[in-house]
């Protein structure tokens, strides 16, 4: 059996249909060729597949994609305007916070769930935001400063 | 992930009779235990049915008279920085916190965590200390049980055909002091080694350990023996020695029975000596 299921994805508005057996990172991946989000664990403890749920950031490993039904869903893909890249997108490139890579969309948007809610996180808030999400490269001093410089630059701004 | 049959219905009465009719149903709440046993073919429902479609299951509430009382769909973040939570269960949101991950707690849910029935369960030993309630909706009703007669067994409740965990209530305190220590692996989204919830409950010394037993325990004997006596160092050693007997760990993954052992008192010690004044 297939469910419909309506939702917003990246600002659009998107209606499809999905098997019931499918988490919503294979359908993000697989169906709509939205690739930033990775599958590392599947067992939510790395974190490479993290999105925005309703501006909450949760695993994308551990929803089903009939659960999206009805939701706000923001991808790593979905914070770009344009060509135009992010904030803390551009602040990860300007403070070297990234190697492989893999982690990295994750880690952006875990960092991006603070910045919403808190503008000017303090070092801790953030390294509590991303304890979620694992680095096997870069290492997490380099990311917590990226984010960290993201917000003072917004702050600034 | 094999196949299965997906249901959202807006009522609790929808959800009993769905459990009833399909005996191998699986209920979806926060999906961070469920999801990952579906993936690995360890559970392969016909049919699983999402409760968070019934509003009423998402409130968290608290009054003077009931205590509070949290929903099954509320998830452990909400909860953790909900007021009367923060105000009154502070021991609570300390053992919210220490699940998983930001990302994970955005979706698991206390009702989840308890009903899992995993011995080393973060939020159940709190629970255990409050003598909580846990709100069960059946084809009988509604009824409501207290938290001591819930688990079973590793991975087994009381729960019976067509019963569904509705809400957690806890009554209410005057004064709660004491903390909830959790001993892992690696200080963020790990599994508990052995956590414990020490806790002065309106003048009583209450103490609960998980992952130290077949289910989350009460140190009964060890409460009985501390009553009205001072906490000197040798009250505590004792006590720690009593806890001890209480528990009954295992080797398994994460610890060995003899450093379960050795950890039990460490924490024991550590959650009365917070409570000398």
């Amino acid at each position: 059996m297939k469910y419909d299921i309506h939702f917003t994805l990246n600002h659009e508005e998107i209606s499809m249909t999905v098997a019931p057996n499918r988490t919503l990172l294979e359908v993000l991946r697989e169906d709509l060729d939205l690739t930033g989000a990775k599958e590392g664990c599947g067992a939510g403890e790395c974190g490479a597949c993290t999105v925005l749920v309703n501006k909450k950031p949760i695993n994308a490993c551990l929803m089903l994609a009939v659960e999206a039904d009805g939701k706000d869903i923001l991808t790593i893909e979905g914070l770009s305007q344009g060509t135009e890249l992010d904030a803390l997108q551009l602040s990860f490139i300007d403070n070297g916070a990234l190697q492989c890579g893999y982690c990295t969309p994750g880690m952006i948007m875990s960092g991006k769930a603070l910045l919403m809610e808190k503008p000017a996180p303090t070092e801790e808030e953030v390294i509590e935001a991303i304890n979620g999400n694992l680095c096997r490269c870069t290492g997490y001093k380099k990311i917590v400063e990226a984010i960290l410089a993201a917000a003072l630059k917004e702050d600034k701004s | 992930m094999k196949t299965f049959e997906y249901f959202k219905p807006n009522t609790i009465e929808e959800v009993s009779l769905k459990l009833l009719e399909y005996g191998d149903s699986k209920i979806l709440n926060g999906g961070t235990d469920l999801i990952v046993a579906l993936n690995e073919g360890r559970s392969c429902p016909s049919i699983v049915v999402d409760i968070k479609g019934i509003e009423k299951l998402k409130e968290i509430s608290y009054c003077e008279d009931n205590g509070l009382t949290v929903g099954a769909c509320t998830t452990l973040n909400d909860m953790m920085n909900n007021r009367y939570v923060i105000g009154n269960y502070k021991i609570l949101a300390e053992a919210a916190h220490t699940v998983g991950s930001c990302q994970v707690r955005n979706r698991a849910t206390m009702v989840g965590n308890i009903t899992n029935a995993s011995p080393l369960a973060d939020t159940a030993t709190p629970l255990l200390i409050l003598d909580a309630f846990v709100k069960i909706f059946g084809p009988g009703g509604e009824r409501e049980i207290s938290i001591h007669d819930f688990f079973i067994s590793v991975r087994k409740t009381c729960l019976k055909a067509g019963e569904v965990v509705v809400g957690i209530r806890i009554p209410a305190y005057k004064e709660i002091l004491g903390l909830y220590q959790k001993h892992a692996r690696r200080d963020a989204v790990d599994l508990a080694t052995v956590c414990a919830s020490i806790a002065k409950i309106d003048g009583d010394i209450r103490i609960a350990l998980g992952s130290v037993a077949p289910t989350p325990i009460r140190c009964r004997r060890t409460e009985e023996y501390l009553r009205d006596k001072d906490l000197t160092e040798i009250v505590i050693e004792e006590a720690a020695n009593l806890a001890l007997d209480e528990a009954s760990p295992i080797d398994d993954v994460r610890a060995s029975r003899v450093h379960r052992q050795d950890i039990i008192k460490v924490l024991v010690k550590r959650g009365l000596k917070e409570l000398v004044i």
